[in-house]
């Protein structure tokens, strides 16, 4: 009785490093520690790609955004959860923890979003490598500095549609 | 016994019932959403009396919970126990929307953090305080927004007496703050309330008419109080304003546009009358209000200013690589409808392009290409490239091809084309800029680096000519905005950047422009000392590698038969 009717859909995470392989260069001379990626994470599940950014959540078609293909994929497992209730659960985020105008690079990115999304649907939480990128450039004295300025970074890839909080 | 886990749960009126019997009790957080509750219950009851509980903590109906734990959807059927739901654990919550209008009932107001003071519905500009309790859910503001609150956290930042009752002076001292902070600008456009706000061509209207400056020219020039009481303009140019890249667009179109009107006989001299009727004085209202501008440094002729953007150099322009403040000043004539936007409580419309192209015009030292002047200057080239083959053919080339000519191999990088056409690409010279603002940091933050770091340090720096839209700040180390997938640039084009880069870390770190004879005196000395006498080829070696003995020798050495 438990498995009979329910559809398995597979969930992935869709990795990109924003600097396009610069940080992997130059952050031992700019922050004194190593980071492969500046990181930004996306969700695929239901044959898109859902991410978080400073509009607001926003959904494509898989490596549709301008970043292009991600550079890493990361299989999270499965889900029973269905495309409808998925949508349910990301119009209320939308409207409430995940507005636009929630986004904080360091605190409160698009990897906090796909972190909460992949343990909702999975019951698994993304690479510890990617939500520790804030705290680890925080930790530096370059990224104290240059918090200010980076505070008020919103990122949003374009090439994605905005999901409407609104109930539709 | 009932055991319950360390932490207090919050006790459901059933938990008394069970506790007189010998069964274990286990918290499990049941997480919407919004929301987030603990819910006490058997260890080893159904979904199904799960769900009752929930429903009643939640305020909703049994048919429209959906239980997920670790993927799958809990059944009414099973048990908690079969899905390993443990004391502790979280259990996803989604309240289906479909009988109801809103989801997830209960404490919605809660939910959202006021971290940042939300829109206010107020509709009158003056009430000052920054208000956080508003009607969540409303979405972004609809109601016209407090201007304050608009500003959000800059507003707590600054921390002024904005309690004063007197709009007008809060306009003057956010203005005051623009201007000697640009970066304020782009964090101050990107809030989306400000944006919201600019969509709303009637409190724009409002704000600008409030302005006595723009009171002063509208008397004198009616046409401009024409203008702004066309919606349909003022919308535009507020869709412009808000939208730095498409506000380069329209300039670019402008400017093409003037040039050709200037083609026309008689042309020249209306662009001229527009200008000095016009323009001249919106800046210099403009100017007066916003007090020091950083560009007022550029003084000089405000006629030779204008000139360079639409016609050929009539005159030639005081050397931009002398000292800072004969470089020549950067008004752009662009017409009158492009700075309507530049009252809405901005800088001039010049100061508000160099923010979409990252080029920081107060905060810069010394150096060849960080003067204000060059930086207008470059911004001016990237957006006409015409003005750059003009250039090349203006009489103070020479002092630049003297230096060239010291160094042969950047000499041949210039002449190549597709060299010239780097520097005439917009976003190619956007990127050098984004990279010698990152140099600049680097020196100011770590001296010692910057030998190191300029000659090859950096590899295959992509000159991007995809198509990116609004760069996403000024800090390139950190963001690395180059999202464009093609990076593949020719030998020589990788071998102009670090020719470039070097120029730049040497412009940075040398803060006269002396000969470099002069500035290797020491170097040459050291040198003939150890040997090397030929005074020209030691000089022409430590040109080459910037003032650095060890290298230098190398080469030296390296190009000696031995």
């Amino acid at each position: 009785m438990e498995k009979n009717e329910t559809t398995i859909y597979s969930v992935q995470l869709y990795i990109y490093d924003l600097s396009r392989g610069m940080a992997r260069n130059l952050s031992p001379i700019m922050l004194g520690k190593q980071l492969d990626g500046i990181w930004h994470t996306a969700i695929v599940v239901y044959g898109d790609e859902f991410f978080f950014g400073g509009v607001g959540i926003s959904s494509c078609s898989p490596g549709g955004t301008m970043l292009g293909s991600p550079d890493t994929v990361v299989e999270l497992g499965n889900t029973e959860v269905t495309e409808e209730i998925f949508m349910d659960y990301l119009s209320s985020l939308g409207e409430s923890t995940y507005r636009g105008d929630k986004y904080r690079l360091f605190e409160h990115n698009c990897n906090t979003f796909t972190n909460e999304v992949a343990q909702f649907l999975t019951g698994r939480k993304i690479p510890s490598y990617i939500t520790d990128l804030p705290s680890e450039v925080l930790s530096t004295p370059f990224g104290q500095i240059l918090r200010p300025i980076l505070d008020s970074i919103h990122i949003a890839p374009p090439g994605g549609n905005v999901i409407n909080g609104r109930p539709s | 016994m009932a055991e319950s886990s360390g932490t207090d749960p919050t006790v459901d009126s059933n938990v008394v019932e069970n506790a007189a019997k010998d069964r274990t009790m286990i918290v499990v957080t049941v997480k919407t959403p919004k929301d987030k509750e603990e819910i006490a219950i058997l260890e080893d009851s159904s979904v199904a009396q799960f769900k009752e509980e929930i429903s009643k903590r939640f305020n909703a109906k049994l048919d429209q919970l959906v239980l997920i734990f670790a993927g799958k959807i809990l059944k009414d059927g099973d048990t908690l126990n079969q899905h390993g739901i443990k004391d502790g654990l979280t259990v996803h919550l989604v309240i289906k929307t479909a009988p109801k209008a809103t989801s997830g009932s209960t404490s919605q107001n809660s939910a959202s953090s006021s971290g940042t003071p939300q829109a206010n519905s107020s509709s009158s500009a003056s009430s000052p305080v920054p208000n956080a309790s508003t009607p969540p859910g409303t979405g972004p503001a609809i109601q016209p927004p407090n201007l304050l609150s608009g500003f959000g956290d800059l507003s707590s930042l600054s921390g002024m007496g904005m309690g004063s009752a007197n709009f007008m002076e809060l306009q003057q001292q956010m203005q005051r703050q623009l201007m000697s902070n640009p970066e304020m600008l782009s964090q101050i456009m990107d809030n989306p309330l400000v944006q919201n706000m600019m969509s709303n061509p009637d409190l724009m209207r409002q704000m600008i008419v409030t302005n006595p400056q723009m009171q002063q020219l509208m008397e004198r020039n009616p046409e401009i109080s024409h203008m702004l009481n066309n919606p349909e303009l003022m919308r535009q140019t507020m869709e412009l304003a808000r939208n730095p890249a498409m506000m380069q667009e329209m300039m670019r179109n402008q400017d093409r546009a003037l040039s050709n009107l200037e083609s026309i006989p008689g042309g020249y001299n209306a662009l001229r009358r527009m200008y000095t009727d016009i323009q001249e004085p919106m800046f210099s209202a403009a100017r007066e209000q916003f007090g020091n501008n950083p560009f007022s440094a550029l003084g000089g002729n405000l006629d030779s200013g204008v000139q360079p953007s639409r016609t050929e150099n009539r005159e030639p322009l005081p050397n931009p690589w002398g000292p800072p403040g004969t470089a020549p000043s950067e008004s752009r004539g662009t017409g009158s409808s492009t700075t309507t936007s530049s009252n809405g409580g901005t800088a001039p419309s010049v100061s508000s392009l160099p923010n979409p192209l990252g080029i920081n015009a107060s905060g810069l030292g010394n150096g060849v290409f960080s003067s204000p002047g060059m930086q207008s200057l470059m911004q001016q080239i990237s957006e006409n490239p015409q003005l750059m083959q003009n250039m090349l053919s203006a009489p103070y080339m020479r002092s630049m091809m003297q230096s060239l000519a010291q160094n042969p191999d950047l000499a041949s990088q210039m002449q190549n084309p597709e060299a010239l056409s780097v520097m005439t690409n917009p976003r190619a010279m956007q990127a050098l800029m984004q990279i010698q603002q990152g140099l600049q940091t680097l020196q100011t933050e770590a001296p010692g680096l910057m030998p190191s770091l300029a000659p090859g340090g950096i590899p295959g720096i992509p000159s991007t000519t995809g198509g990116s839209v609004a760069p996403e700040g000024p800090p390139p180390p950190t963001q690395g905005s180059n999202p464009s997938a093609d990076v593949s640039p020719s030998q020589q084009q990788q071998q102009l950047m670090q020719q470039m880069l070097q120029m730049f870390a040497g412009g940075v770190t040398t803060t006269q422009a002396v000969t470099p004879e002069v500035r290797f005196q020491q170097q040459l000395d050291q040198l003939s000392a150890m040997g090397f006498l030929n005074r020209e080829a030691n000089l022409q070696a430590l040109i080459a590698t910037g003032g650095d003995i060890n290298a230098a020798i190398e080469r030296l050495l390296g190009s000696q038969p031995s």
